[in-house]
């Protein structure tokens, strides 16, 4: 009788005892198991490998840019992040070097209307997007009309697809002249002149401007914080709100008193997620922002510029710059937005994974 | 106390204005959210239709004005391309972390650090990557603007993506079906190629098709490594620009001539279908693959 | 035997080597030479080549690209309009064959790169356009007064500043919003550089040119994007001003709005008409050194529009490939005649002008050198 088994079977089930393994049945069986086990190789090892990719990515990102913002950030030091002046220097003219780095004559660069522009539009888009995709997420989860939930569920992956440029054109040819022409001047001229609400007065512009920066890139992040909070509310298990409404709490309450405070955690971290979208943000901001440097909106209708817009518009002309000093200016602003939108990033990742459980059966934690 | 056998509403009126206004609010988010998204589908219907002309799909571009054709075509060579790169990377990220990275101490499941790296990249500024792409290898390398630097640059934006809806969607795969696949002696990799990974097609499919239509609508990255061209895409990775349709809708629109416009209006147009397509794709999809799936209805 | 070769006749041995050597230099320096046929244009190899620059240039290469590949079908020629500054860079970085800029280069750049040249191709004119509801008339403006409007101190329309220049004009009482570009432009070059030189005291040490500056920011300053974005933002904004390239004019005028007679070195106040441009550019024709780096902004002519320049090719005159380099030798040989892209035929289309003929021989004398 041969016996079986004894080379490398893998926790093989033994076939029923009447039928004796033939050794060529034993052969392939042998075969069959190493093929398996560097199966399990190969899928290990190429996705560890894959795994890396996009850590290894982020770091190569990381470093040339720093690399690239080097020059710039030894000559502007940490008034890059306090002033307000724009100053290429005369690009035509003399060279001259400090600490080591060309630029040209007179070249001076404030960054703080950028970060603060991009700050600004960033805080407008999260408080127009929380409320609408909170909104958005009970209506897909609870138990709303259907005439409700599929549209909305629609609209919001339309939402997710549509390209930031096209929303950046209809931003610039049909939102913006409709709110500069009918919404803002009723707005401003009929906000009492208190302190904080004073910013809403003032010239209502020509349709592009913060505002608007802040409202096309609040309809960009609702879909992000309306399908995280969605999983979110689908991850409340159904016995305490079945049980609360069977004490006799309305669906409002239910959401209000069960539902929110379970993933409230889970709901910051993905409003911080959109956040973090909204801070990168490049192509729609550009278009519908006005893009002026040098000066911070003096109220909420005003021109203004981000960080990555001001990127996108700019990088052609500091390449006139022959000696690199723009490029590298550009760069060092690019890592700042880098860095605010890692740490932005992080930060939610973790406030959201410490919340949500992922969906994991029983026995698989 | 008697109670009505129908009762259903609270009593107290402040408690019915609250469940009404609760409502109401659902129906307002639903109108801000369904209403720009319909206006925005509209706004660009209404401007590209009336001048749409069936020749813009097959000429070439030429500048400011001609067809579309080679930007298409562009656009879908760059999907398929992201579709191979990154489909694989993230797919095969998203198995690492769903089954084979060690579990930490805690009980909670472990490549973290790899994990928050690709959350990370996907909220990456776009733009600064275009410009790592352009600085590193479009000069850096010599490539010039042409179909690899785009490609890498799209793929490391898009990974993330995939590698996270692979993950949820492995993580969803009930575990009486791995450990069924285990007591029968089946490896790891062979239960994943089996069972699991059958399991989670839907997810990963959708994944993938959110990826694909993200990667069809970025511009910043593509500014800086794809270039443009007028002419078709050639078969080469690199010294060959590529041409692809958000360019003509950012470029276009600006430019005096109506001709202009009207490219970038087409150009808005033809992306919005192909946005669509892949959506309602990935709904099939789900839907099919629900149909013999044993969760349905859970 | 003895292995010395006894030389008899030194002299014949002396005019041999003589004549190898000459020979030898005229077989090398021939092979070097240029050699451009009567038409004016060479006949090029099978080429891909690649453009890309100046957005004012852009609509007139998509212009002569396809004229010119209809002649010569084996060259497949690529233009894009992403900025004069992306031109240059890419030129000197290799990753294009033709950079096109409104400006040319920089000492810093012409300094890090000495082989590149810039060329030539067309004259340029910019239009200073304004919509003021209710004047149709081209306002006399004169740089000190645009220059003081776009640091903001003069903000209304009817400053007398503005009306002293223009006395038999009614101009209504209007808020002045001074566009800019918010990208960097050649557009900005040459506007900056009239203002500079008109202004010198204010503008020119306070700001200067360049393709990017520092705008003073107030409360009516807007920076658009693009030409485009000039001509639609000030047919948006009542009471704009705005810099804009002249092959924007058609759609200018068509809105409505309309240009401004500027105010010339010589004092006078000119329209930017064919014979008032093609007097400035007559005037720069014998100050246009060899490598035609040269400013024509604000020149000498009594009757000449003070804001004209060259649209210049940047191309690096060492390419990797002779054929390469013939073929860009073709394209802007083709693109300076007068009988193929200098004629009225494409110019007009974008109102731009040609070139002098003197300067049409220093920019073949440049493209000479490509190889």
């Amino acid at each position: 009788m041969t016996t079986v088994g004894g080379s490398g079977g893998l926790g093989a089930a033994t076939p029923p005892s009447s039928s004796v393994p033939t050794r060529r049945a034993t052969a392939a069986r042998r075969v069959g198991d190493v093929l398996h086990h560097n199966e399990e190789h190969v899928w290990r090892w190429s996705a560890r490998t894959a795994s890396v990719i996009p850590l290894a990515g982020l770091a190569f990102v990381l470093t040339i840019l720093a690399i690239k913002a080097w020059p710039a950030v030894k000559v502007n030091g940490l008034s890059f992040l306090t002033s307000s002046k724009w100053q290429p220097g005369s690009t035509y003219g003399a060279t001259v070097h400090t600490h080591g780095v060309a630029h040209p004559l007179g070249a001076s660069y404030g960054a703080w209307p950028l970060i603060a522009g991009t700050l600004q539009t960033s805080v407008i888009a999260v408080l127009l997007a929380l409320p609408i995709s909170l909104g958005a997420a009970f209506a897909l989860t609870e138990r709303l009309p259907r005439w409700v939930s599929q549209p909305v569920g629609f609209a919001v992956e339309i939402l997710a697809g549509i390209p930031s440029v096209v929303i950046g054109l209809w931003g610039v040819l049909v939102l913006g002249p409709i709110l500069a022409r009918d919404v803002y001047p009723i707005v401003a001229n009929n906000m009492p002149d208190v302190p904080v609400l004073s910013y809403f007065r003032g010239p209502a512009g020509h349709g592009e401007g913060l505002l608007t920066s802040g409202i096309v890139l609040g309809l960009m992040i609702v879909p992000i914080i309306a399908s995280t909070t969605r999983d979110l509310f689908l991850q409340v298990p159904p016995l305490p709100k079945e049980g609360a409404e069977a004490l006799g709490m309305t669906d409002a309450e239910v959401a209000r008193r069960v539902t929110i405070p379970w993933v409230r955690a889970g709901i910051i971290g993905a409003t911080v997620l959109g956040l973090g979208r909204a801070l990168g943000e490049t192509i729609a901001v550009a278009m519908v922002s006005g893009s002026v440097l040098g000066t911070v909106s003096p109220n909420i209708y005003g021109t203004m510029t981000t960080i990555a817009a001001t990127i996108v518009s700019q990088l052609d002309s500091a390449a006139t710059d022959g000696t690199g000093f723009a490029v590298a200016t550009l760069a060092e602003a690019g890592l700042i937005l880098a860095v605010i939108s890692v740490a932005v990033n992080v930060g939610a990742r973790m406030i959201v994974d410490r919340t949500s459980r992922l969906a994991a059966p029983v026995g698989r934690a | 106390m008697a109670v009505p056998a129908n009762y259903s509403y609270p009593k107290t009126r402040a408690r019915r204005v609250k469940e009404v206004a609760f409502r109401l609010a659902t129906l307002v988010a639903l109108v801000l959210v369904v209403g720009p998204a319909l206006w925005i589908l509209l706004g660009v219907v209404v401007d590209a239709v009336p001048h749409w002309k069936w020749s813009v799909l097959t000429t070439l571009s030429q500048g400011t004005s001609g067809g579309l054709e080679n930007a298409l075509i562009g656009t879908l060579v760059l999907m398929a391309g992201v579709l191979l790169l990154a489909g694989s990377i993230g797919i095969l990220t998203g198995i690492h972390l769903a089954e084979l990275a060690r579990p930490r101490r805690n009980g909670k499941s472990g490549g973290t650090v790899l994990r928050t790296a690709a959350e990370v990249l996907s909220g990456f500024p776009s733009i600064v990557l275009g410009y790592v792409g352009y600085v590193a290898l479009c000069v850096g390398l010599h490539w010039g603007f042409s179909l690899l630097p785009a490609l890498l640059i799209l793929s490391l934006m898009v990974v993330p993506y995939i590698a996270k809806s692979t993950e949820s969607a492995l993580r969803q795969v009930p575990t009486n079906y791995r450990e069924g696949a285990e007591a029968l002696g089946m490896s790891t990799g062979y239960a994943l190629r089996k069972v699991v990974l059958k399991t989670a097609l839907p997810g990963i499919v959708t994944g993938v098709l959110i990826a694909l239509s993200i990667a069809g609508g970025e511009t910043a990255p593509l500014l800086y490594t794809a270039g443009a061209t007028n002419g078709l895409p050639t078969f080469s990775l690199v010294h060959h620009p590529i041409a692809y349709l958000t360019y003509y809708v950012w470029t276009d629109y600006n430019q005096p001539s109506n001709a202009a416009h009207y490219i970038s209006y087409d150009a808005a147009l033809i992306l919005l279908v192909l946005v669509l397509l892949l959506l309602i794709a990935s709904r099939i999809t789900v839907a099919r693959t629900q149909r013999y799936s044993e969760s349905r209805g859970r | 035997m003895s292995w010395k070769i006894r030389v008899r006749h030194p002299l014949a041995v002396l005019a041999l080597a003589g004549a190898m050597a000459v020979a030898g230099s005229v077989t090398v320096a021939g092979a070097a030479k240029v050699k451009i046929p009567k038409s004016g244009v060479e006949t090029p190899p099978s080429a891909s080549l690649t453009e890309t620059g100046s957005t004012l240039l852009y609509p007139l290469w998509n212009i002569w690209a396809p004229a010119y590949q209809q002649k010569y079908s084996q060259v497949s020629l690529t233009t894009a309009g992403t900025g004069s500054g992306t031109g240059i860079a890419d030129a000197i970085s290799g990753t294009v064959d033709i950079g096109s800029s409104d400006a040319y280069l920089s000492p810093t750049q012409a300094q890090a790169t000495p082989t590149l040249l810039n060329i030539p191709l067309a004259i340029s004119v910019q239009v200073i356009a304004y919509n003021i509801p209710g004047v149709t008339a081209h306002l006399k403006l004169s740089g000190k007064v645009i220059s003081e409007i776009y640091q903001g101190k003069i903000t209304n329309w009817n400053d007398p500043a503005i009306t002293a220049l223009n006395p038999g004009v009614t101009i209504p009482s209007l808020p002045i919003v001074a566009l800019h570009r918010s990208d960097g432009s050649g557009d900005t070059f040459i506007f900056t550089q009239y203002l500079s030189d008109q202004d010198p005291s204010g503008w020119g040490t306070k700001i200067s040119y360049g393709t990017t500056v520092a705008f003073p920011a107030f409360s009516g300053a807007l920076g658009e994007n693009g030409n485009g974005g000039m001509v639609s933002g000030c047919k948006a904004t009542v009471g704009c001003i705005a810099y804009v390239g002249i092959s924007y004019l058609s759609e200018l005028l068509g809105d409505g709005q309309t240009y401004a007679q500027l105010k010339n070195a010589a004092g006078n106040y000119e329209l930017p008409t064919q014979t008032a441009v093609a007097a400035e550019s007559a005037g720069f024709v014998k100050k246009t050194p060899a490598n035609e780096t040269l400013s024509m902004v604000d020149g000498p002519a009594k009757a000449g529009y003070p804001i004209i320049n060259y649209e210049y090719a940047i191309v690096n005159s060492h390419q990797s490939s002779a054929s390469t380099a013939k073929a860009i030798r073709s394209v802007l040989e083709w693109a300076i005649n007068a009988k193929d892209g200098n004629s009225a035929q494409y110019l007009s289309q974008v109102s731009f002008q040609p070139l002098p003929n003197p300067i049409v021989a220093k920019s073949l004398a440049q493209i000479k050198k490509i190889s």
